[in-house]
């Protein structure tokens, strides 16, 4: 991981007119994310995690402040497909098979992205090689969310964003999607690829994370942040070092402190 | 060795059986689809023939007159004595019909994509769109004739403006019923509003594109019949109007017999296309 800046938020508010008074959803925030970081961001409902990553990627405009992505505004970086994005729900579409779905994004926008992957492999290295002529409906929830992950990861995006992608699965299979996504992340399948990673879940912002920002509601804005110095490659004997309980244990604490209302 | 083997037969043999079928659904074996059809139609079957008894046992007893209400048996004997009359004149009608409903559906579903790009575009044609919708078609019907003469054009015009309303809302509703996180994702990759109606929106509507599918394709029909009834070229329509003219009345629910049978066969061919096309929508999974 080197220390250059790849994502640089400055001063981003976002207020929402229209409704009884002007909706203040996120204050002030500045961020800096380096090349291959992976940052989470977590807080309580309603705190504008979701607000933001979307500002990051380009689908909503902040009312201040800007975004950039290796010094160009996320715009540009949607045009190259330097963007991926995973959402809570797979959002797959259900009329396409799984490697149609993974192969979506290299269909639309015709612009090349540099070095983009192969289908195919993408659902070999999910585990779901004999799955590719199956349709959603014909798969679990975890198996769905697999696919979104590789399609995430077809046009090698050098941003991943993810709104708690694993928020509706089960306990047991979100453990597994944890060291899924890491496998994924660090695999030369994207190389230097930097997350940004909404979640309301201690132990998996703790585990995935090389920085936690920890953000407070009304309006949202950055109340902490805490580095996350545990050694990579993680795996399930991590979650049972001291290290990781006494960071787990300094996380609930700042939630406890600034988030909780 | 062998127990060795054996268990791992029996391993792979069960993994696979608890997985279903990739892909498409295949279309059921002939047996099968058979069973099926059979299951549904004994049914109905024996509701219809129940209905039948019942009307040829009025008209035996209440002696009513034929050219007040033929019995079902003399109906059918009509039918049987002129078959290729009854089929080619049913066949004018669907032509009509399905033409009729080709146009209807396309102009529905080109004004609909417009009017998904913009609300301005909505605005402008919806009104008129109503405006179509309010109008009795039953009296513009001899107003076609005039302008378009005799034949298929009137029963073609009909018949696209009796299917047009109902597709168009549908459509339209259809194109603006999207997952907001698969929109999300096509615009996150910079995809052109034609990619996004082309990908996402076009297929999103089909289910509610089927569902105005099955009631406005015997829609059609009506059309066309109505069409026929002022025009009186050709199709059952002028049939049973010149026979009712006639007071033959064997003739002209022949002619009934007919229109219903089409009516039913268009019916269960909008279903099966609907299963085919819809194979991965909810409202098509076993349950």
């Amino acid at each position: 991981m080197s220390n250059d800046a790849h994502i640089v938020i400055e001063g981003v508010d976002m207020v929402y007119e229209g409704g009884e008074r002007p909706l203040r959803a996120l204050t002030g925030i500045d961020i800096t994310v380096g090349r291959g970081e992976f940052v989470s961001i977590i807080g309580p409902s309603g705190c504008g995690k979701t607000t933001l990553l979307r500002v990051v990627g380009g689908l909503q405009e902040p009312t201040a402040g800007r975004v950039l992505i290796d010094g160009r505004p996320p715009r540009q970086a949607q045009r190259d497909k330097q963007i991926g994005f995973v959402f809570q729900d797979p959002s797959l579409l259900p009329w396409r098979s799984v490697i149609e779905n993974v192969r979506l994004p290299l269909q639309v926008n015709r612009r090349e992205s540099s070095g983009s992957k192969d289908p195919e492999g993408l659902i070999d290295l999910v585990g779901l090689r004999e799955f590719g002529r199956y349709y959603p409906h014909q798969l679990s929830g975890g198996m769905q969310q697999r696919v979104a992950l590789a399609r995430s990861f077809v046009t090698s995006p050098s941003v991943l964003l993810m709104d708690e992608p694993f928020g509706a699965l089960d306990e047991i299979t979100r453990s597994a999607m944890r060291f899924e996504l890491m496998r994924v992340w660090r695999s030369d399948v994207a190389p230097d690829c930097t997350v940004v990673f909404v979640t309301h879940s201690i132990a998996e912002a703790v585990l995935l994370s090389d920085r936690v920002i920890v953000m407070s509601t009304q309006p949202g804005c950055v109340a902490a942040t805490l580095d996350i110095d545990l050694p990579r490659p993680r795996g399930e004997a991590t979650e049972e070092t001291q290290q990781f309980v006494d960071y787990t244990r300094r996380l609930r604490g700042l939630l406890r402190e600034h988030a909780l209302v | 060795m062998s127990l060795e083997t054996s268990r791992t037969g029996v391993g792979t043999s069960s993994r696979e059986d608890t997985r279903p079928p990739a892909g498409r659904p295949r279309p059921p074996r002939l047996a099968a689809w058979l069973r099926d059809a059979a299951a549904q139609a004994i049914p109905a079957v024996i509701g219809l023939a129940l209905g039948f008894a019942a009307w040829e046992a009025w008209i035996e007893i209440k002696d009513v007159k034929p050219y007040l209400v033929p019995a079902p048996s003399s109906v059918v004997d009509r039918l049987y004595q002129d078959p290729w009359f009854f089929t080619l004149e049913g066949l004018k009608t669907l032509e009509g019909a399905l033409l009729g409903f080709l146009l209807g559906a396309a102009v529905a579903i080109l004004l609909a994509s417009l009017m998904s790009q913009a609300r301005f575009l909505e605005r402008s044609i919806f009104p008129l769109a109503i405006l179509i919708k309010v109008t009795p078609i039953v009296a513009i019907a001899p107003l076609l004739t005039i302008w378009f003469g005799f034949g298929l054009m009137p029963k073609v015009f009909i018949a696209a403006l009796i299917v047009f309303f109902p597709i168009m809302v549908n459509a339209l509703i259809g194109f603006r019923s999207v997952n907001p996180n698969s929109l999300a994702l096509l615009e996150s990759l910079s995809a052109s509003r034609f990619e996004v109606f082309w990908r996402l929106r076009l297929p999103s509507s089909l289910p509610y594109l089927f569902a105005a599918f099955r009631f406005s394709v015997p829609l059609s029909v009506i059309g066309a019949v109505v069409a026929e009834w002022f025009s009186g070229d050709r199709g059952l329509g002028s049939v049973i109007y010149i026979a009712n003219y006639n007071l033959d009345m064997q003739t002209a629910f022949a002619g009934v017999f007919m229109l219903a049978i089409l009516g039913v066969a268009l019916f269960l061919l909008t279903a099966e296309a609907e299963r085919r096309v819809l194979f991965w929508h909810e409202s098509n999974w076993a349950d």
